[in-house]
């Protein structure tokens, strides 16, 4: 599901471009399924704006740090988990550069109402 | 239409026609190419105010060739202001008395004087009022809307030409650039660009209503009705920079400055989505919100993903009944809450008794004492608060 994630924010022409240039790697911990995804923009001679692993054992390092559970990431998908709110509600632990954390919200909030969409053709019960 | 003669230009800019001639001889509109045009009329006028205004022919003639006074012909491409309608005939037209007519321009901030000349179009701005007040809109809440457009539209008006200025004329006069190139380089963009600007502030402004009417509807849900008119029962946050003095002192102006918007935009964008900045000055932004326990978790969160930066936040929530007037928030309850947030230090989240009451059970507050604020006769209670230990991992 988040591979589906990351690709609509990748192939966007909107969002794709604008993270690519943003370049803040990022590393997601997903502790209720015990995975671990770090993502960075592209680099040259790539071809997607975005690349992401499934494991830590990668050549670089993260700028930001988010570990929160998968019902979080889902509700957070939606448009439907505040971050702020979630910090201090202890759904989301974060770390690192935050404020460049911050900047990337209004670049991917397009992807909200995308996975929303996603989500009511093709998985309704995780729709919150 | 045929272009205006030297005499109706003369007294259009307020001047004699021996003067006006006089100004042709000494080169001072170089736009005159043997008529009047738009651009040469807007030079006449820029002369005239600057002559009002005590400059020699000599400091104005020095000013237009170093292209200083190259925005002025910016100005024919907006609507002429100064009309030829009275009082008393915009009146008589719109049905509204000439002293409510008075003060709806004096609320807009327009000037008094400009009643004397009410344009075609002023004309049908006072038709729209009165169309508004017809409908049945209650007068003081117009008023009060009248205010809000006014001090809005003037500061957005007022951005647009400094940002213009900072960003486009000023880098043309560094660069040399002829005054009468300058200027038509600069009329060339300005032609380009103000036909998008209302269409740009029109689809924001149904945005942004359909955002507070969305917000307006789950408000009168989840409040009663016991409010006197006009107040709100709210919950208001004070944020601000600790030791942004001296971030200015060390770090000068510029960098400074940049801190504070990063900050007031990382608020913008991690408020809950009830709760909203009413204003900044400096360094501080105060936020109102009707959910009490949600802006609380938001300060705590907020100060949370800031805890690695420098300068600390800090903030102060204070919740009350307040005025609610022209588009922001009065009353003891938001000064109470000006004073918490100055008694916080970076880092922490500041709150009163009504907060922990409205608490939300993932947060935790730890009683800090009476304290006496400043200007408050009584002492306040004060309560740090936090993420509860408890719910942690």
């Amino acid at each position: 599901m988040i591979d589906r994630v990351f690709t609509m924010m990748s192939e966007d022409p909107s969002m794709g471009p604008q993270l690519r240039e943003a370049d803040v790697p990022q590393r997601f911990e997903f502790d209720d399924l015990d995975l671990v995804v770090n993502i960075r923009a592209a680099q040259a001679g790539e071809t997607t704006n975005l690349h992401w692993e499934w494991t830590d054992d990668v050549d670089w390092s993260p700028k930001v740090r988010m570990k929160m559970s998968s019902e979080v990431a889902n509700r957070y998908f939606q448009g439907k988990e505040n971050v702020a709110l979630a910090i201090a509600r202890r759904r989301i632990k974060t770390g690192g550069d935050i404020k460049a954390a911050l900047a990337l919200i209004p670049i991917t909030k397009p992807v909200f109402a995308q996975y929303r969409d996603m989500l009511a053709a093709e998985y309704p019960h995780l729709q919150v | 239409m045929s272009a205006p003669s030297l005499r109706e230009v003369a007294e259009q800019v307020g001047v004699s026609p021996p003067t006006l001639r006089r100004w042709l001889k000494a080169g001072l509109i170089p736009q005159y190419n043997g008529g009047w045009t738009p651009a040469a009329r807007s030079e006449a006028r820029v002369v005239a105010r600057l002559r009002a205004r005590g400059h020699s022919l000599e400091e104005i003639r020095e000013a237009q060739h170093s292209g200083r006074l190259a925005f002025s012909y910016i100005e024919d491409l907006l609507p002429e202001s100064r009309g030829q309608l009275t009082l008393d005939q915009a009146a008589a037209d719109t049905g509204l008395e000439p002293a409510l007519i008075e003060r709806m321009y004096t609320t807009m901030g327009f000037s008094a004087a400009s009643l004397e000349h009410i344009s075609d179009e002023d004309l049908q701005l006072l038709r729209y009022a009165a169309a508004v007040l017809a409908a049945g809109f209650p007068l003081v809440a117009f008023l009060q809307l009248l205010r809000v457009y006014g001090q809005a539209l003037a500061q957005i008006a007022d951005a647009e030409v400094r940002l213009f200025h900072l960003y486009v004329h000023e880098p043309l006069m560094r660069d040399g650039v002829p005054g009468l190139e300058m200027a038509e380089e600069m009329e060339e963009l300005a032609r380009e660009l103000l036909p998008l600007s209302s269409p740009f502030m029109d689809h924001a402004h149904q945005r942004f209503l359909a955002h507070f009417v969305e917000q307006d509807v789950i408000g009168h849900m989840e409040t009663d009705l016991e409010d006197d008119l006009g107040q709100l029962y709210v919950a208001i946050a004070f944020a601000d920079l600790a030791g942004y003095t001296k971030l200015t002192e060390e770090l000068g102006d510029e960098t400074a400055v940049d801190a504070v918007e990063r900050f007031v935009e990382a608020v913008e964008l991690t408020l809950p989505e009830d709760a909203r900045v009413i204003k900044t000055l400096g360094d501080e932004a105060m936020v109102v919100g009707p959910d009490v326990g949600a802006l609380t978790g938001w300060a705590v969160g907020f100060q949370t993903m800031y805890q690695e930066e420098r300068p600390l936040p800090r903030i102060g929530i204070h919740a009350g009944k307040t005025l609610y007037r022209d588009g922001d928030y009065y009353g003891r309850e938001v000064n109470q809450a000006a004073r918490v947030a100055a008694r916080a230090a970076g880092g922490e989240v500041l709150v009163t008794r009504p907060v922990v009451e409205a608490g939300p059970d993932y947060l935790e507050f730890e009683r800090i004492g009476d304290v006496r604020l400043k200007g408050f006769s009584e002492p306040t209670e004060l309560f740090l608060a936090r993420a509860a230990r408890a719910r942690e991992g």
